[in-house]
């Protein structure tokens, strides 16, 4: 399996959901791999697939508050995408063996790059399943997940198209999700998720972290050709999937 | 080891079909094998009665623990009815998929179709059951 890494600029959010897409294309087209590492410009709230936002969250607030929302076509629940990393792996699932065993390996490379910055990272135990309407990604963490010192400092989620597997999810540097946790109405609780900026006692820059990431990676899944988000092999699935994300109907579906 | 009613046919997505509702009306799940490898379901996406759908296309989606799969038609056909009850209680897929947990009934267009499906046989070659 070849793999390709995109270390990409900072996007709307339409438009990161619409690049993550266009991997699983090329993934499930050619059975390359790919890794890519972003940010979200301007920040963005994104729901999960299925989750129920319009009674989960205030949605009058989150108007009130202009703030830039997107539906992932991932699962999971709700991340306000501010002061973290995203990372996403596009693949065939079948090189790691299948849907959980790709979970757990990509969510190792997470966990070893924090412990390359010095963190004390380990992945949660498994536990009970959380429905889409159980409230914010980070409220809990999820078997698997990576934490740091009981917290969730990452929050994942995943596509399965065929064989061939989409999974993104969130490394907290420095902002916490008390934003999505009072759209919620969960503004009084402990926040269960811990940012690695907090945890390394240190500020963590987005560079720092995601040069640890691609050199975890390489580690672990070999070589890896970088790849811009301009080229012609992923500029030709956009459109399709750019439309898409942009459409109100689909992030106001549920 | 994964269930694999000799009484139903199957796919290479992990669908079965059961015949008997009426005539030219079959039953679509996902097999014993493919709850197990989801995990806990949580939410079940299902379209609508008379949605029209192609072999191998996408008639919805299931949520288990944060990962969204596509569900694909075996057949082509008609929805004529949807497991409301999938809606309150998306876990009974895992415990009974060949029965509650049922998702759709299709009127097939050519009931030939059916019979190109995968043996109970061929599917358990295939899941190495």
């Amino acid at each position: 399996m070849t793999w390709h890494l995109l270390r990409d600029t900072a996007r709307p959010g339409w438009q990161n959901m619409a690049v993550d897409a266009a991997l699983l294309d090329l993934a499930a087209e050619g059975g390359d791999a790919f890794l890519r590492l972003y940010r979200w410009e301007p920040h963005c709230l994104s729901f999960g697939r299925h989750e129920p936002a319009l009674r989960r969250y205030d949605v009058e607030r989150i108007r009130a508050l202009g703030l830039d929302v997107v539906r992932r076509p991932t699962g999971g629940r709700a991340v306000w995408h501010a002061g973290e990393l995203t990372y996403a792996v596009a693949a065939p699932l079948v090189p790691f063996g299948g849907q959980k065993p790709a979970y757990a390996a990509i969510h190792a490379v997470i966990a070893e790059a924090i412990r390359s910055l010095g963190g004390d990272s380990a992945l949660a135990e498994p536990g009970r399943a959380l429905s889409p309407g159980a409230g914010p990604c980070f409220s809990a963490p999820v078997g698997g997940e990576v934490l740091i010192g009981g917290k969730k400092v990452t929050g994942s989620a995943q596509l399965i198209q065929g064989d061939t597997l989409l999974q993104h999810g969130s490394i907290l540097l420095e902002d916490d999700q008390s934003l999505v946790r009072g759209l919620a109405g969960q503004g009084g609780d402990e926040p269960a998720e811990a940012s690695l900026s907090q945890a390394l006692g240190r500020m963590v820059g987005i560079e720092e972290l995601s040069l640890a990431i691609a050199a975890a990676a390489r580690r672990a899944f070999g070589p890896m050709t970088p790849i811009s988000a301009d080229s012609n092999r992923i500029a030709t699935h956009l459109p399709r999937h750019q439309a898409r994300f942009r459409d109100l109907a689909w992030t106001w579906q549920r | 080891m994964a269930n694999v009613p000799d009484n139903l046919l199957y796919t290479a997505d992990h669908e079965y079909v059961k015949r008997g509702a009426a005539p030219g009306i079959v039953t679509i799940g996902v097999t014993d094998y493919a709850q197990g490898e989801l995990g806990d379901v949580v939410f079940v996406n299902l379209p609508k009665p008379g949605e029209k759908f192609s072999a191998h296309q996408a008639f919805g989606t299931i949520e288990a623990v944060k990962a969204v799969s596509d569900l694909f038609s075996p057949v082509a056909g008609e929805v004529v009815e949807v497991n409301a009850a999938l809606d309150a209680d998306p876990a009974v897929v895992n415990r009974s998929p060949y029965e509650e947990g049922w998702m759709i009934r299709l009127k097939v267009d050519n009931p030939a179709d059916v019979d190109a499906l995968l043996t109970p046989a061929a599917y358990r070659t295939q899941i190495g059951a």
